[in-house]
């Protein structure tokens, strides 16, 4: 090919490339939120001479053209690609698969953030429940199983463990590290599954001296569950399904909670119109409530139970059920510690602590 | 604004070649300098006023050094002017600096100076100074076209990391320049391949760099991966900004001199410098070395040169300790190298070759750190101060992660794709593929650098302290 004829095809290529491209991102209309990434997305900032001045307006605006940017999941999947097949990485943004699923790569164990929900746990502790038995256990994240036996680095989860462990000298731990697998957890979520977590609830419950039964009928949901890692992989992932476990007890329980505004609402232990939702794992306990309360009017006897928890805690509650008469499940990253006495009733309780790895390495929302 | 965004690839770059090229010639430079004021505004709006003000300092000082009847005048305005110039300098980069140590030495550590970088500060302010002192030594005319000069000075593809183009290598394409296809599509392959090697090999060895600031878990092994990813995930970015502007600037109609040539193939530290940032080099041999009389001087006075001139080096880098050491390092080993070690090193290819990668690492060790305690930390890594063990399971997993990328980038680092390039375009049988191949090679790149882009993938700007 004569140069200048190479030369007319290059730039004749790479200019209607560009331009199309620059006609795309200016006529396609803008999203608000990206259901894969589960997050809002940068609109177009507002001009205002301060942030002209200070720069922020472009910053605001990068974020904009880059959220905005036309066929944007479609590049994300591309780029995961690329990274795995031609760049040789193992990892795609700080996320690996294996067995099939999709985990997170999280090595560093970050003390000061154990140390703030040590320091929360314990005022919680010192104000409300001193002299009471109180439990503590900790669900390792998903790499916890994953990631050695596939050759990807882990958190010394030991390590991490034990330390938390001393921070709150005065609960009672209860491992359950041994009795976790990978088939527990979601393939594209960080979450376990309920129907797998069975043995997990009556190894804590007996801890705290109740029995339960775990007599269930299986439910699956008629919907695709693309679980919070599924959009952060960005690559060709297959959905998970989502069971949960019904019985009479379940079925018959009274549920109300106080939500995030403080606001005293009726609910559901399953919350169907969630499970129809961006993040179906919601259904549980109707993901983000401060404090659910769940009644058993079929109980043998009257026995209480106050959960403190994370996500984790809200698909493990109603299998406390069966043992029994009331549960108060507690997410104190939606209410503030020094205001539970108006909520909870500690009195004669036992008193759970349950939290996940990833929250107590990244605790600052715990409040 | 940054080359590697969304924000320029296709809104600023479509917009601003459309302007250009419908623009008449008589408007052309106009066009430039508004579109590259505007890019510069864009990222720091407050600063733009301090490059417009040294424009205007040097253009009015160029004409009186000009005009100026004798020698002692054109000294004076020229003082004046190179005064003004490094002023604004010393203050936004050193001066922070400056009071920091001062604070340290007399215990007066409530003494703080907190001031913003304005971004490309380094890069425009040598260019400046070449123009003010190439028009005193009369090898270029002064110009009396005030948009002309600002054009030179603000240009958009070199303003914030290079390379340094002298005045009098663009004076006259700064008046009349010729566009082609040929010239525009050369433009445009440079482009591209800059944008990949920043975007594609920079930014994720760069990620390898970020996980190994975050380890809990070093070791010797960790140390040298980071070592060989950090030195080359500079050469990537750095050699790649450099290609984005030539790139660039051929598209505008301007020969911008090349600022990278393989460095890592170099046999010597000196040869090193002669292909690594060769505008920054030939800068400080041009302004600084060979008017203190460069090599032809008495050993004594040829070792103080060296070491002014690399301390300078070193301190342009960045106001920190840790940019002063490895001038520093290079003037040791230059001044080795000019009084004893060139002729042992000629003897073995594979030595050299080894010597100077080695000491090339060691360098980069002492760059990267953020001070010189983290310097020499670094250092030590290498070579298991701390009694840090030598492996480590995050390191073994890092290098498969990033096993195949380092396998990529050394061969692109060298002449070898090039060179496999040439020799399919010189036979006649594979010519023509291997011109279609080329094209379609540069557009999978640019798409593949697009879904970095949008993806949101890790995309630093190296030059903050520059």
């Amino acid at each position: 090919m004569n140069n200048r004829l190479k030369s007319i095809i290059t730039v004749t290529v790479f200019a209607v490339f560009l331009l199309s491209v620059s006609v795309l991102c200016l006529a396609m209309p803008d999203t608000t939120h990206s259901d894969s990434e589960r997050r809002e997305l940068a609109q177009f900032p507002k001009v205002t001479t301060e942030k002209l001045v200070s720069g922020e307006f472009s910053k605001e605006f990068e974020s904009y053209t880059t959220d905005q940017f036309p066929f944007r999941d479609a590049f994300r999947s591309i780029k995961t690609v690329l990274a795995h097949k031609v760049l040789g990485k193992l990892d795609n943004n700080g996320l690996f698969t294996a067995d099939g699923h999709i985990s997170k790569l999280d090595v560093a164990i970050n003390e000061p953030m154990m140390d703030h929900a040590a320091e929360r746990f314990n005022y919680i502790y010192n104000t409300y429940l001193t002299g009471s038995n109180v439990y503590f256990s900790i669900v390792p994240d998903k790499n916890y199983v994953l990631a050695e036996p596939n050759g990807f680095p882990a958190m010394d989860y030991e390590s991490f463990i034990n330390k938390m462990v001393q921070k709150v000298p005065n609960m009672k731990y209860i491992d359950i590290c041994d009795l976790l697998s990978a088939t527990d957890y979601y393939y594209t979520d960080t979450h376990w599954r309920q129907e797998n977590i069975t043995d997990i609830a009556s190894r804590l419950a007996h801890h705290m001296g109740v029995k339960l039964t775990h007599d269930y009928t299986e439910n699956t949901l008629d919907v695709p569950f693309y679980g919070v890692y599924a959009g952060q992989y960005a690559g060709g992932v297959v959905p998970d399904t989502i069971k949960y476990l019904t019985n009479d007890t379940i079925n018959n329980a009274k549920v109300s909670a106080y939500n995030d505004k403080g606001m005293l609402v009726e609910s559901t232990i399953y919350n169907m119109e969630k499970a129809q939702g961006k993040d179906p794992y919601e259904m549980f306990l109707s993901g983000t409530m401060a404090v659910v309360t769940i009644e058993n009017p079929d109980a043998a006897q009257e026995r209480e139970l106050v959960l403190f928890r994370d996500s984790y805690g809200a698909s493990i509650a109603p299998l406390f059920l069966s043992g029994y008469s009331k549960i108060t499940v507690v997410d104190t990253r939606y209410i503030q510690s020094e205001y539970l006495k108006a909520f909870v009733d500690f009195e004669g309780a036992d008193v759970l602590f349950l939290y996940s790895t990833s929250l107590l390495n990244n605790s600052l929302a715990i409040r | 604004m940054l080359f590697s965004s969304i924000t320029f690839l296709y809104y600023f770059l479509p917009i601003v070649l459309i302007l250009y090229f419908a623009a008449p010639k008589s408007l052309k430079n106009v066009v430039l300098l508004l579109v590259s004021l505007f890019f510069y505004a864009w990222g720091e709006p407050k600063c733009i006023f301090l490059m417009l003000g040294t424009i205007a300092l040097n253009y009015v000082f160029g004409i009186l050094i000009e005009k100026a009847k004798t020698k002692q005048a054109k000294k004076i305005y020229l003082a004046i002017s190179v005064i003004g110039t490094l002023s604004g300098l010393l203050y936004f980069k050193y001066a922070g600096f400056f009071v920091e140590n001062f604070a340290a030495i007399t215990g007066m550590s409530h003494l703080s100076l907190n001031i913003a970088l304005p971004i490309g500060i380094s890069f425009y302010t040598f260019q400046i100074l070449s123009y003010s002192v190439d028009v005193y030594r009369g090898e270029v005319p002064a110009q009396k076209n005030i948009i002309t000069l600002a054009t030179y000075i603000a240009l958009f593809p070199q303003l914030i990391a290079g390379p340094i183009v002298r005045y009098k290598d663009v004076a006259a394409q700064l008046v009349k320049r010729s566009h082609s296809f040929e010239s525009a599509a050369y433009g445009i392959r440079r482009f591209i391949v800059g944008l990949g090697k920043k975007v594609l090999i920079a930014n994720t060895l760069g990620e390898l760099c970020q996980a190994f600031y975050a380890t809990q878990d070093t070791s010797v092994m960790f140390y040298w991966l980071f070592a060989v990813c950090f030195t080359l995930q500079i050469y990537f970015d750095f050699s790649g900004y450099s290609d984005m502007a030539i790139g660039l600037g051929k598209i505008f109609g301007f020969d911008f001199l090349e600022n990278f040539r393989y460095p890592f193939i170099s046999k010597s530290l000196s040869e090193f410098w002669r292909r690594w940032h060769i505008s920054l080099g030939s800068w400080f041999r041009d302004y600084v070395y060979f008017p203190m009389g460069g090599s032809r001087v008495k050993k004594p006075k040829l070792i103080f040169n060296l070491f002014v001139v690399w301390f300078l080096t070193g301190f342009w880098h960045g106001a920190e300790w840790n940019f002063v050491l490895w001038g520093l390092f290079f003037s040791v080993f230059l001044t080795l190298e000019k009084l004893f070690l060139t002729k042992p090193l000629e003897k073995s290819k594979i030595i050299a070759r080894i010597y100077t990668l080695f000491f090339i690492i060691i360098s980069f060790m002492i760059f990267s750190g953020n001070n010189a305690q983290e310097a020499f930390t670094r250092v030590g890594g290498l070579f298991g101060a701390g009694g840090i063990p030598l492996a480590s399971a995050e390191a073994l997993y890092q290098l498969r992660n990033y096993g195949v990328l380092v396998a990529i980038a050394i061969v692109g680092a060298t002449p070898l794709p090039s060179k496999a390039y040439q020799y399919l375009k010189s036979k006649k049988t594979t010519s023509f593929f291997a011109d279609i191949a080329e094209i379609i090679i540069l557009l999978l790149i640019l798409i593949s650098v697009t879904a970095f882009l949008a993806d949101g993938s890790f995309n630093p700007f190296l030059y903050f302290r520059f």
